[in-house]
């Protein structure tokens, strides 16, 4: 039943991703609603669940914008490893390591991408520090809102 | 063990959606060569095997093929054998041909060369008595043979006719020793009969002792038996021996080969018969 609620979030962030894609292409561009949910998933779900649906909304996400079938199944999943051993390491309840892990998604994505598009002989464009900057605050200030509805949540 | 791999399992679910995810990438990722990446990672991995599996066909296809081609080569073989056989019986069958017709145009030469006519005759079967005594013939008087018709070869005299049947005739040879040819000598014109000794020779007979006679004086008839007409070869001398009843013992070789006699020429009716004006 969790996980089937899990994915029923997944639908709705893929829904909300759309949206902010063709009606504020602008605030699309400043967060990635994927990695907010599969963080949030990780902080808040055991590990094994959380990488199941941190790879199936990396998919999804492949699947939504047209980009390699895999890659982002494979950032996500790799994310949503990573934070939950983060967050069985260390206390993450808290408003600030919560925006750093949020800020620090922001900042692995492009990296995991840009090593496996190495890995793969592809072409990769690194995005501006500044473009960083934006996602990586976009997503902390999205995710912590994410977490605030959560916990007010029945 | 169990709880190990309880505690690793986490690492494996990684391990398996990492790998997962990795095989899609490289499933849509196109490589250098226009092929995907998991194409490319399949045949590295499969390029060997399809390589031995490649060289396995053809190596099984070149001993089948090689198998074909053997079995293609016997039967030819077999068939170019039995044609070979063919070809060499029609060579053979036309060696033959041309030989009797070799023998036939000098037969034809000869029947030009008499003045008189000829009949052409298959010798059919010999006499087992001794060498070529006697011969048949296979025509008879039905083609016009008649007794005592000469028989004669461009080499030379066979002998005379003694019996005509409707199909057949029988010859009596000159090496019968009942059979008489007036002869005589080409270099010298001395007369005598030659007479088969009935051993493959002859001898001429009533040779006088004065008479001049050396070893390879040629035999000639002389056509005073009015069967064979004068000057037809008879033999060759081959031994002159000593005098009996003042007369010169004389052996003759017949020009013919009685053996290998095939064809011969009956000139119809006798000298006497001819000069009659009746065949």
């Amino acid at each position: 039943m969790r996980l089937f609620r899990a994915f029923a979030g997944l639908a709705i962030v893929c829904l909300a991703q759309m949206l902010l894609g063709q009606h504020l292409p602008a605030v699309a561009r400043r967060c990635d609603l994927f990695s907010v949910y599969v963080v949030f998933i990780a902080l808040t779900r055991p590990q094994r669940p959380a990488m199941l649906i941190g790879s199936g909304a990396g998919l999804a996400q492949d699947a939504l914008t047209g980009a390699v079938l895999g890659i982002n199944g494979f950032k996500k999943t790799l994310l949503a490893y990573l934070v939950g051993t983060l967050g069985s390491l260390f206390m993450l309840n808290h408003t600030v390591p919560r925006f750093g892990i949020l800020f620090a998604s922001a900042l692995f994505d492009p990296l995991a991408e840009l090593g496996l598009s190495l890995a793969m002989g592809q072409h990769y464009v690194f995005p501006a520090p500044g473009d960083l900057l934006m996602l990586g605050v976009g997503n902390g200030l999205l995710g912590l809102a994410a977490f605030w509805v959560a916990a007010r949540l029945p | 063990m169990p709880r190990v791999l309880a505690q690793r399992k986490p690492h494996l679910l990684l391990f398996l959606l990492l790998s997962l995810n990795l095989v899609l990438m490289a499933a849509s990722v196109r490589g250098v060569r226009g092929a995907s990446l998991l194409d490319e990672a399949i045949l590295s991995i499969a390029a060997p095997f399809l390589k031995a599996a490649a060289w396995s066909s053809d190596a099984v296809a070149g001993l089948w093929g090689g198998w074909v081609d053997l079995r293609r080569v016997e039967n030819d073989n077999r068939r170019l054998r039995a044609e070979a056989g063919t070809l060499m019986l029609q060579a053979r069958e036309a060696e033959e041909a041309r030989q009797e017709v070799r023998r036939l145009r000098e037969l034809l030469a000869l029947r030009e060369e008499t003045g008189r006519r000829a009949i052409a005759a298959r010798v059919i079967a010999r006499g087992s008595a001794g060498p070529a005594r006697i011969l048949l013939l296979g025509s008879g008087t039905r083609e016009g043979i008649a007794r005592d018709q000469a028989v004669v070869t461009p080499r030379g005299v066979v002998g005379r006719v003694i019996e005509a049947a409707a199909g057949t005739s029988k010859v009596q040879t000159i090496l019968d020793p009942n059979s008489g040819v007036a002869a005589l000598l080409q270099r010298t014109r001395v007369q005598g009969i030659l007479v088969g000794d009935g051993d493959g020779a002859c001898n001429l007979e009533f040779v006088s002792e004065l008479a001049s006679v050396d070893v390879g004086d040629v035999v000639v008839t002389s056509g005073l038996d009015e069967i064979h007409p004068k000057g037809a070869v008879l033999g060759v001398v081959t031994e002159v021996g000593g005098t009996r009843d003042l007369t010169r013992r004389v052996r003759v070789r017949p020009e013919v080969d009685f053996q290998r006699l095939e064809e011969v020429l009956v000139l119809a009716g006798t000298q006497q018969a001819n000069r009659e004006g009746t065949p």
